[in-house]
């Protein structure tokens, strides 16, 4: 059993709060959710800025346990060399992007990344059907049909790929994202 | 510090010979973001990189000038600032945690409906401290003569006209307190406010009572503009260009709060209707451009036809409440049963509720795709509701004006207003509070009395019927059109009943209750996905609308009708806004008044108008200009990215002809991926090679 009492110094808060969007309340919450999934050994304050959790761990969080994308998010944000496993201050990047005072530039951004499933920089047709796979679940009814599926992903091209390359980079998703005011509302999730 | 970047640094030094080309252009990269003035917390990078990037920019042991140094400590007293108001802000906020669960199990288009009721609860509340803040707190402090019936001076009146019912002491009373005739001779209605005559130097009642409520109307429209406005920028009024209406679904489509796995795959199930549904209309779009003329004209005929029928409905049921009014009016005094005191608020609701079920009947009856079924609809029984509204209220006043004035009252004797009974405000002021209260227990009544029998009957029987029939379905727009429209009944009676925004809040506190119960509890949520801007934008609209139904007759009332010679603040006035002018003739010096009238005169409003028009001129041409530079600026982008591939490919022709490896060119797909992402997002330029469609252009 580590020490019981886990308060980060007010430095490394201050720290925190100048590189994130969270405020003080939400990083002292966010350092009790974290150290609850770590293992009890590992829970005093040294300890828990440098462990990492793995995946399978954060998947257990209900805010992200019914989120279709949960292991792109955790991919995304983990900063480890095989891209498993989240340390503490990816945790705190990760709840920053989706909090509530977050720039709808940064949180296009993650977006952006979030849906490209192949990791090359663009959404291509096969990131598109993973996607809309996604979106519309595993169950028979209600994923779409090949024809269907071809129609979407070319209509989807066709209104955003501005340069006509097959592929929807950044700046094309973003100027999609900046028509729609539902975005930045959706994009959230609170601890 | 053993940064992730440095590693990042060590890999990219391992490839081949396009290396020396990455490492000039992350240099660079690195060199741009440190020069940039974004902030680091929106950066997107990880922890470990902005700490580099913070380090970067400002180097520890650099002396920092004085003006930055005094910068940085505003900064952090304004973030702690921020927080403690954060907090506080925490204890104020109301129904957030009912919110968040609402969120997480329904998205974010049901929530917004919430957060519209919280809204609007907020909106009554301010209208109310507005309203006491300037006419009831003054009233009490220049100890004005207690609130009492009208004055019956000239007139010799009998003691009491209504017969007396046999009903014990506690049910009259709750029976007055209903009608509003119990609260008749207090501050909630029009007649028993009074003040003694003008003096320019006290503080003028009469002035604040009559501005409280077109204050409040003001402020209200263009809090409810600037909002719309807002919104209005992605709406459908934009050309298709502007509008990648499918992208955006898929791409903001997912509500990332939703935390139950039964909301996500209702989500999932309504999100894949929406695409088929889009899909369908597409399909459906292309058909019909191919169709005939004579087809078309047939389309357009009996589109024509359906709204036509649906208007002569709209007008029947409009006349039929204008019919129980009058009806109800004219035999107000003589019982005192239910039926008839409650008459004209029961038309309104029948109406109000049958509307919709026959325009969605009629509206199926025709095969348009569901998109335009349910605007149709939507749109029908907006004017349903709010022409109703419009019309009780209308039929009230011919009542109330044609009997008000005249000096033989024999007319108006069966009607219930005679002179010892003038108070035609306090009426119509008692009849919009039974609207008010009505429509509350009507909400109550359906809750409590339909939903909840039905979802007990679906879950415990077993039948074709009831599986067919199934729970209610949670609608947002019918849900939101109720609530506009009982707002609008709140801004009808600002004038006449100035504290009935305080009752309506109050009735909206419980409604938040009652629905949230029906939405968890009895309903099951709309297979339509109903976006929360498009929801917004609506509920905007609506508001917009109920405003103006309700600002009309009111603006009308107090500049041209005459008030009630024995009752309330405006009796020896012609009309209630002559108060305006006398105020000023006491209060201003002449030069004060002259430049008021002229602000009143047309030889202001002219010019203003002319002005407004060349401005709106301006603002059309420039957007059409601007509409032409786009489409100019996409084809060159179009262009300049076929330009880039095409040298590319040059190149890379060239590099293998002068027998160089494959190493130079567009790298291999395996090197890339093998590099993590985190650092230099845009890095390597858009655009894999590995996507060879490009090269047919288009399709």
């Amino acid at each position: 059993m580590g020490s019981s009492t886990s308060h980060l110094s007010k430095e490394l808060l201050t720290e925190y709060q100048e590189l994130t969007f969270l405020t003080k309340q939400e990083i002292l919450l966010a350092h009790k959710r974290f150290s609850d999934l770590l293992p009890q050994e590992s829970r005093n304050m040294e300890d828990s800025l440098r462990v990492r959790v793995s995946t399978e761990q954060i998947l257990t969080l209900p805010e992200l346990k019914a989120n279709p994308f949960r292991e792109r998010i955790c991919r995304v944000f983990s900063t480890a060399p095989e891209r498993d496993s989240l340390s503490f201050e990816d945790f705190l990047d990760l709840f920053s992007v989706f909090s509530d005072a977050a720039t709808p530039e940064i949180k296009s951004h993650y977006a952006f990344r979030i849906f490209d499933f192949d990791d090359d920089g663009t959404l291509n047709k096969e990131d598109l059907k993973q996607l809309v796979n996604c979106l519309t679940g595993e169950g028979q009814d209600t994923q779409l049909s090949t024809t269907e599926m071809k129609q979407l992903i070319e209509n989807i091209l066709e209104e955003s790929d501005i340069d006509r390359d097959g592929t929807i980079n950044l700046s094309e998703f973003q100027h999609v994202i900046s028509r729609s005011p539902d975005f930045t509302s959706s994009f959230k999730i609170v601890l | 510090m053993a940064s992730f970047l440095l590693r990042q640094r060590s890999t990219q030094s391992d490839l081949e010979p396009p290396e020396s080309l990455g490492e000039v252009l992350w240099e660079e990269e690195v060199e741009r973001i440190c020069s940039t003035k974004v902030a680091l917390q929106a950066l997107p990078y990880a922890m470990m990189d902005k700490r580099l990037i913070r380090h970067l920019r400002e180097p520890d042991g650099v002396k920092t000038s004085f003006w930055e140094q005094w910068k940085k400590k505003w900064q952090r007293v304004h973030q702690q600032f921020l927080d403690v108001s954060h907090r506080l802000m925490g204890i104020f906020g109301l129904w957030k945690t009912d919110l968040y669960e609402i969120g997480g199990l329904f998205g974010t288009g049901i929530q917004s409906y919430f957060t519209f009721l919280r809204f609007l609860m907020v909106l009554n509340l301010l209208t109310f401290l507005l309203t006491s803040s300037l006419v009831l707190l003054p009233l009490a402090w220049l100890h004005s003569p207690e609130p009492g019936p009208a004055l019956n001076t000239s007139y010799h009146c009998p003691t009491s006209r209504e017969p007396q019912p046999d009903l014990s002491r506690i049910h009259l009373h709750l029976w007055d307190v209903f009608t509003g005739r119990a609260l008749s001779n207090t501050y909630l209605f029009y007649g028993s406010y009074r003040m003694g005559p003008e003096s320019d130097s006290q503080y003028s009642v009469r002035l604040a009572y009559l501005l409280s409520p077109l204050t409040c109307l003001l402020l209200c429209f263009c809090g409810t503009v600037r909002r719309m406005v807002k919104g209005l920028l992605h709406k459908r009024l934009l050309s298709r260009d502007y509008r990648p209406r499918l992208s955006s679904k898929v791409f903001v489509s997912w509500d990332f709060c939703i935390r139950s796995r039964e909301a996500a795959t209702i989500k999932q199930h309504s999100i894949s209707n929406e695409f088929k549904i889009e899909l369908q209309e597409e399909q459906r779009t292309l058909q019909m451009q191919q169709q005939t003329r004579k087809q078309r004209a047939r389309q357009l005929l009996s589109y024509v036809g359906l709204n036509m029928i649906i208007g002569l409905l709209v007008v029947g049921g409009i006349s039929a409440i204008y019919w129980a009014t009058k009806f109800s009016q004219n035999y107000k005094d003589e019982s005192l049963s239910l039926l008839l005191q409650y008459m004209s608020p029961g038309v309104i609701s029948l109406v109000n509720n049958l509307g919709p079920l026959l325009f969605g009947f009629l509206v199926q009856l025709e095969n348009y795709p569901p998109n335009t079924e349910i605007n149709l609809t939507l749109f029908w029984c907006v004017v349903l509701k709010l022409s109703s509204l419009g019309m009780f209220l209308f039929s009230l006043r011919q009542q109330a004006v044609l009997c008000s004035g005249r000096s033989d009252h024999s007319s108006c004797e069966p009607h219930g207003y005679n002179q010892c009974d003038q108070c035609w405000e306090n009426s119509v002021g008692q009849e919009l509070y039974k609207l008010s209260i009505f429509d509350f227990f009507l909400m109550l009544a359906f809750a409590f009395l339909i939903t909840l029998p039905r979802r007990l009957l679906v879950d415990h029987l077993s039948g074709q019927f009831w599986v067919w029939l199934g729970r209610e379905e949670f609608l947002v727009p019918k849900n939101v059109l109720d609530i506009v429209a009982g707002q609008t009944i709140t801004w009808m009676g600002l004038f006449y009943c100035p504290l009935l925004p305080l009752l309506t809040s109050i009735f909206i506190f419980f409604t938040f209750y009652v629905k949230k119960y029906t939405l968890l509890r009895n309903c099951r949520p709309s297979p339509r996905l109903f976006q929360a801007s498009s929801a917004t934008f609506f509920f905007q609209l609506v508001l917009l609308l109920g405003l103006l139904v309700a600002s009309v007759p009111l603006l009308y009332v107090i500049s041209s009708i005459p008030s009630s010679v024995n009752c309330g603040l405006f009796s020896n006035y012609s009309a209630p806004w002559q108060v305006v002018p006398e105020a000023m003739a006491l209060r201003l010096s002449p030069s004060a008044q002259k430049v008021f009238y002229y602000f009143g005169s047309n030889t202001f409003w002219y010019p203003i108008l002319i002005l407004l028009s060349l401005t709106l001129t301006v603002c059309l041409s420039q957007s059409g200009a601007n509409k032409r530079a786009i489409k100019g600026l996409r084809r060159q982008l179009l262009w300049q990215v076929r330009e880039k591939w095409h040298l590319v490919e040059d190149l890379s022709r060239l590099l293998q002809e002068s027998g160089g490896s494959d190493s130079w060119g567009p790298e291999s797909p395996s090197s890339r991926s093998s590099r993590p992402r985190s650092f230099c997002p845009g890095f390597p330029c858009p655009g894999s090679p590995r996507s060879r469609s490009f090269m047919d252009p288009g399709k």
